[in-house]
């Protein structure tokens, strides 16, 4: 259980790795670096020059930085989808009682194989709104289930863990719905992205911060909800810090974390209408997102087993 | 490992993370803003459809698109017109970037007629200047400041038309009656803004 636990942590972090490459893919305008799937320009390695493009593709749509970038995601993608089809096969093979353990790596492998070829549907899209939505969706319910499958397995092994609940109901509750308004925010957040983009086109000079209150709806829900969400975290927070005697080491720091990391995004949020929505910025934005959502979900798991000392 | 040590961590990841994306984001905006600059354009002086003097220095500081049309034509000027009227449009709102459509029929094309052309394009102010001279200087303008053949005028004049940078320099070629080229101009155009600020 100890190495499975390791490797499942190991993975873990390898999406999380993959989620940030995967933002700066989108950030850097290099989503269409290969114009094809899964090879790029007709080639299993990108070219790395103009002669060596197929004689069907138009040099100009060639771009030596931006295939290079799409093409090690896609490199990433398969090196976590590898990982995390050994977790799945692993778990099924030794640790097959653990039902907690094992539906998820499992549920966790299938997600991956499908964001595999939904990565195909991005490109042919070329980047549509929904379907770029839709990978951003399915990579944090993949992370999620990873972190879950790591936390449930640290805890089948520590023998001191008790499966009964430290805090009151009501706390596992908004932790959950913590979880679930974070994705929903990411959501939010990609669809907003997308129509800066529109907007980018049309009115090419606009600064950014214009951008962005030149949107309608999105923009308002996503402001809006963000703000609640900070302060949703925080009184959840509040409330967890009342049971801080019983805190393991992991709740302290996931619980500051979590309230760091959110703070954080709304400063982000803010410096995006206030200064530049540089793109790194962005990047950024969109990975403390996906952490403050694992880290959200390791409270919530958390909440549900108690360490007795 | 305690938790100082995991906060250390924890910051070195970031940070490497930054740095990393910052290189990447930054190769990815060079290598789509390759826009050569190809050639200063020479010293030259036009008249504008308003009556006023235009040369070289008048270029300066501003982001310039230059197409070469004659208002008679039938073929790929009220395509090209379509789209210089289209970015005409688009660009209202910057100072800095003004279309220049010089006349290939200065025979024809009195400033009077091109006021009136103007005008049908619906220009409203100096962001779109028809530029006249002797046909002859136009020839020169065209063959040896834009690189772009000027024979048998006005009938098969370029389509082709030119950015030009706040340095009067050249920084690329688009086809005018093209769509796609267009696309890319636009592109270009806020590319060169963008710097300028």
């Amino acid at each position: 259980m100890k190495s499975f636990r390791r490797f499942a942590l190991i993975t873990t972090i390898a999406t999380y790795i993959l989620i940030f490459i995967g933002g700066l893919v989108r950030v850097s305008g290099a989503g269409l670096g290969c114009p094809d799937w899964p090879t790029c320009f007709g080639r299993w390695i990108p070219p790395t020059s103009v002669e060596q493009l197929p004689p069907d593709i138009d040099p100009a749509q060639f771009n030596f930085v931006l295939a290079w970038i799409e093409y090690i995601n896609r490199l990433c993608g398969m090196v976590v989808g590898l990982l995390i089809a050994a977790l799945a096969i692993w778990a099924l093979v030794k640790l097959r009682p653990y039902r907690k353990i094992t539906i998820p790596a499992v549920v966790a492998a299938i997600l991956t194989a499908i964001q595999g070829w939904q990565g195909s549907v991005v490109i042919s899209s070329q980047l549509e709104s929904a379907v770029v939505t839709v990978h951003t969706l399915l990579a944090l319910i993949i992370v999620s289930l990873l972190l879950y499958v790591t936390q449930e397995a640290y805890y089948e092994q520590d023998r001191r863990a008790v499966k009964a609940p430290t805090w009151p109901k009501s706390v596992t509750v908004s932790l959950g719905i913590l979880w679930l308004v974070g994705v929903i925010q990411v959501i939010l957040g990609t669809q907003l992205r997308s129509a800066l983009e529109g907007l980018s086109e049309k009115y090419p000079l606009l600064t950014s911060g214009e951008w962005i209150l030149t949107l309608g709806a999105v923009n308002h829900a996503h402001m809006t909800l963000g703000v609640l969400l900070v302060a949703f975290a925080w009184v959840a927070g509040f409330s967890i810090w009342k049971y801080r005697q019983g805190f393991t080491p992991l709740m302290r720091q996931s619980l500051g974390l979590m309230l760091i990391v959110i703070s954080g995004q709304l400063l982000l949020g803010l410096a995006f209408i206030v200064v530049e929505l540089t793109p790194l910025l962005q990047v950024f934005h969109l990975w403390l997102a996906s952490l403050f959502v694992g880290l959200t979900l390791v409270l919530y798991v958390q909440s549900r087993w108690e360490v007795v000392s | 490992m305690s938790g100082i040590t995991r906060l250390i961590i924890l910051v070195l990841v970031v940070i490497v993370l930054a740095v990393g994306a910052y290189v990447v984001i930054r190769q990815a905006e060079v290598s789509r803003s390759d826009l050569p600059a190809l050639a200063r354009l020479p010293e030259f002086e036009f008249v504008t459809h308003e009556g006023a003097r235009f040369g070289t220095e008048d270029m300066l500081g501003e982001i310039n698109v230059v197409d070469f049309i004659f208002t008679r034509c039938q073929g790929p000027c009220p395509i090209m017109g379509g789209h210089m009227s289209e970015l005409y449009e688009l660009f209202e709102d910057a100072n800095n970037v003004r279309f220049i459509s010089i006349t290939v029929d200065p025979e024809y094309d009195s400033l009077s007629v091109l006021r009136a052309y103007a005008d049908g394009m619906g220009v409203r102010d100096s962001r779109w200047l028809f530029l006249w001279a002797p046909i002859d200087s136009v020839v020169w303008l065209s063959e040896s400041g834009f690189m772009l053949a000027a024979e048998d005028l006005p009938g098969s004049h370029t389509t082709k038309w030119a950015l030009v940078d706040q340095n009067a320099t050249i920084r690329g070629y688009y086809g005018g009656t093209d769509l796609a080229s267009i696309e890319i101009l636009k592109t270009h155009i806020v590319q060169l803004v963008r710097d300028m600020r």
